[in-house]
């Protein structure tokens, strides 16, 4: 094990929600390395797991609004969470209440911006709807990539916000030129140019990461596949031929007519390959589970390099999607003490229970009945 | 709310359909008015009824003004060859206060943002460049906040300038005065130290 073991310390040590999904009022002893939560369908157990997610990322894994969120007929919600992070403990509370601002406190002082709060608690949320990473568009994907990689990098979240905002203002622009074709459209290059050095970043990082990023996905593959299957990850966008300036240049016509941005870091995409064919055509259920399962196992890792910290990590109902195989590998993956705090959701009681026991690791049970866990 | 007569009610609608008051606030005000003189709500509503029958926008900067030009744009004391750009008349207040500009203002009355529908046609920009090319301006200090549509801003108006012999300048960002350097955001100090500046020693 690297270094001081401490310092790789992350841990979420108690959970209290309040009006959280259909939570009324629960309060969570965890234990530092893996936490079972059993019980059957609609129950809560992910619900629980996306309680943690909002509190390391500031919003709902399942891109659910705020309001969303919110315990049936009930008019806010409140997730208060303590963590232990390399010795030090932080206590992290989200407050969302209808028509009013979300507020996120950190040590009871409020974050100005909510963003500053990404990346001091690294997570990955393993899912079965991962699989909107391979049948899904590209949104999906870059989502993923954005998501890895704003936990890593404060100036890429700020450059890839600034991105945003301006690209908004240039779609709103569009549309309003499309209403009032005598207007000034000179505005427009103003916003071309804002968007260019955003863009030239954000390409950049996309890059650097993504070289990294393969070589662990990779060997993430082999060893979860033990074989020697060739996988890989090509990086697609208009930018890494064309400068920024020139494609907008050239799409102008086409965006007043479409009323939008056609060109752009907005349209990159993140190409999966099995041997030299699409995963998404060509893959056998299998074959796409396993790919799923490194790219998250490998985001996990990437994570862990960059922040010297073990992620927290949420596994939800793996063990319905995966054969047993594939359990086995991620079982002696998970023990080999790579790894830091684990949730894992599951249907069967015994089940979770087995694993826990195979993996000879300090564990804890709970048992979810109807927002009430045991 | 209950009220027991209409004309309290009206009284109150109206004062709550300001910003920042709502009906309690409203209500209190109202109940102060009415315990008191007549003639001083008389004065009250005089005061509000000439300043709205009486106020213009001075034809030069767009300031607030009593007459058809403002009195920054009529003092002769102050350089007309230096104009402050800034957002709104409460930013023209602000830098007043501080007493260290004495050149003269222009008040663009927002800043573009298309999502919002301001478009540059909404702005007092046109009357900036005619100001610019018509008077004997030599220096213009953009004092518009750094957001994203302020930058915007900003860069729209100095590439209508491109061409006017006129220098631009916008005032500096960075960290605080009487503020300490690990309270100020990453952003902020990252900006503070590529924008930094000579040091003058002090003769």
């Amino acid at each position: 094990m690297p270094q001081d073991q401490f310092l790789l310390m992350l841990a979420l040590q108690r959970l209290t929600l309040t009006n959280f999904k259909n939570y009324a009022s629960q309060s969570l002893e965890f234990s530092p390395r893996l936490n079972c939560l059993a019980g059957n369908n609609g129950m809560g157990k992910t619900n629980l797991l996306d309680a943690i997610y909002y509190l390391c990322m500031t919003k709902s894994h399942f891109n659910l609004p705020d309001t969303a969120i919110i315990r049936h007929n009930e008019g806010f919600l409140r997730l208060e969470g303590h963590f232990l992070r390399q010795e030090k403990k932080e206590k992290i509370v989200a407050k969302i209440q209808a028509r009013k601002l979300k507020e996120l406190e950190r040590n009871g002082v409020a974050y100005e911006k909510l963003s500053e709060h990404i990346g001091l608690l690294p997570v990955v949320f393993i899912g079965p709807d991962d699989n909107a990473l391979i049948t899904e568009g590209s949104e999906d994907r870059r989502r993923f990539l954005d998501n890895t990689l704003c936990q890593v990098d404060q100036q890429y979240m700020n450059e890839l916000i600034l991105y945003n905002k301006v690209l908004q203002q240039r779609n709103a622009l569009l549309k309003s030129l499309a209403d009032n074709p005598s207007a000034d459209s000179s505005l427009l290059d103003i916003y071309d140019d804002q968007l260019i050095d955003p863009a030239i970043y954000i390409v950049e990082q996309r890059v650097t990461f993504l070289q990294r990023f393969s070589a662990i996905f990779q060997s993430m593959h082999h060893y979860i596949t033990q074989r020697q299957e060739e996988v890989s990850l090509v990086y697609q966008s208009q930018l890494l031929e064309n400068d920024l300036g020139t494609l907008l240049a050239q799409n102008r016509q086409r965006d007043l007519y479409l009323q939008r941005t056609s060109a752009g870091i907005h349209k990159d995409d993140l190409v999966f390959n099995l041997g030299e064919h699409a995963l998404k055509k060509f893959g056998s259920q299998g074959q796409l589970k396993s790919f799923l399962l490194a790219l998250k196992l490998a985001q996990y890792e990437m994570l862990r390099q960059h922040k010297g910290l073990h992620p927290i990590l949420l596994l939800d109902d793996l063990f319905d999607k995966l054969d047993e195989q594939r359990v086995t590998h991620l079982l002696k993956l998970l023990s080999e003490g790579e790894f830091g705090q684990i949730f894992i959701t599951d249907t069967h009681q015994t089940r979770t229970e087995l694993i826990a026991k195979q993996l000879g690791v300090e564990y804890q049970q709970f048992v979810v009945k109807d927002g009430v866990i045991g | 709310m209950n009220f027991s007569s209409k004309l309290l009610e009206e009284a109150v609608n109206a004062f709550a359909s300001l910003p920042g008051i709502g009906k309690k606030t409203a209500l209190r005000l109202v109940l102060h008015l009415c315990k008191g003189e007549l003639e001083n709500s008389e004065t009250f509503a005089n005061a509000i009824l000439n300043m709205r029958r009486g106020i213009k926008s001075c034809s030069k900067c767009h300031n607030l003004s009593d007459e058809e030009v403002c009195v920054i744009c009529r003092d002769q004391r102050r350089e007309q060859g230096v104009i402050c750009v800034v957002e709104s008349i409460r930013d023209v207040m602000a830098i007043e206060d501080t007493g260290q500009f004495r050149g003269v203002y222009h008040v663009l009355g927002g800043v573009i943002s298309p999502l919002e529908g301001v478009g540059p046609g909404e702005l007092n920009i046109d009357s900036l460049v005619q100001r610019i090319q018509t008077g004997e301006v030599r220096e213009i200090i953009m004092a518009i906040s750094p957001t994203i549509e302020g930058e915007t801003t900003i860069f729209f108006i100095s590439k209508k300038l491109r061409d006017l012999p006129v220098q631009i300048s916008t005032i500096a960002r960075g960290v605080s005065f009487g503020g300490e350097l690990e309270y100020a955001d990453e952003l902020t100090l990252g900006r503070s130290i590529t924008a930094r500046v000579p040091y003058r020693n002090v003769d």
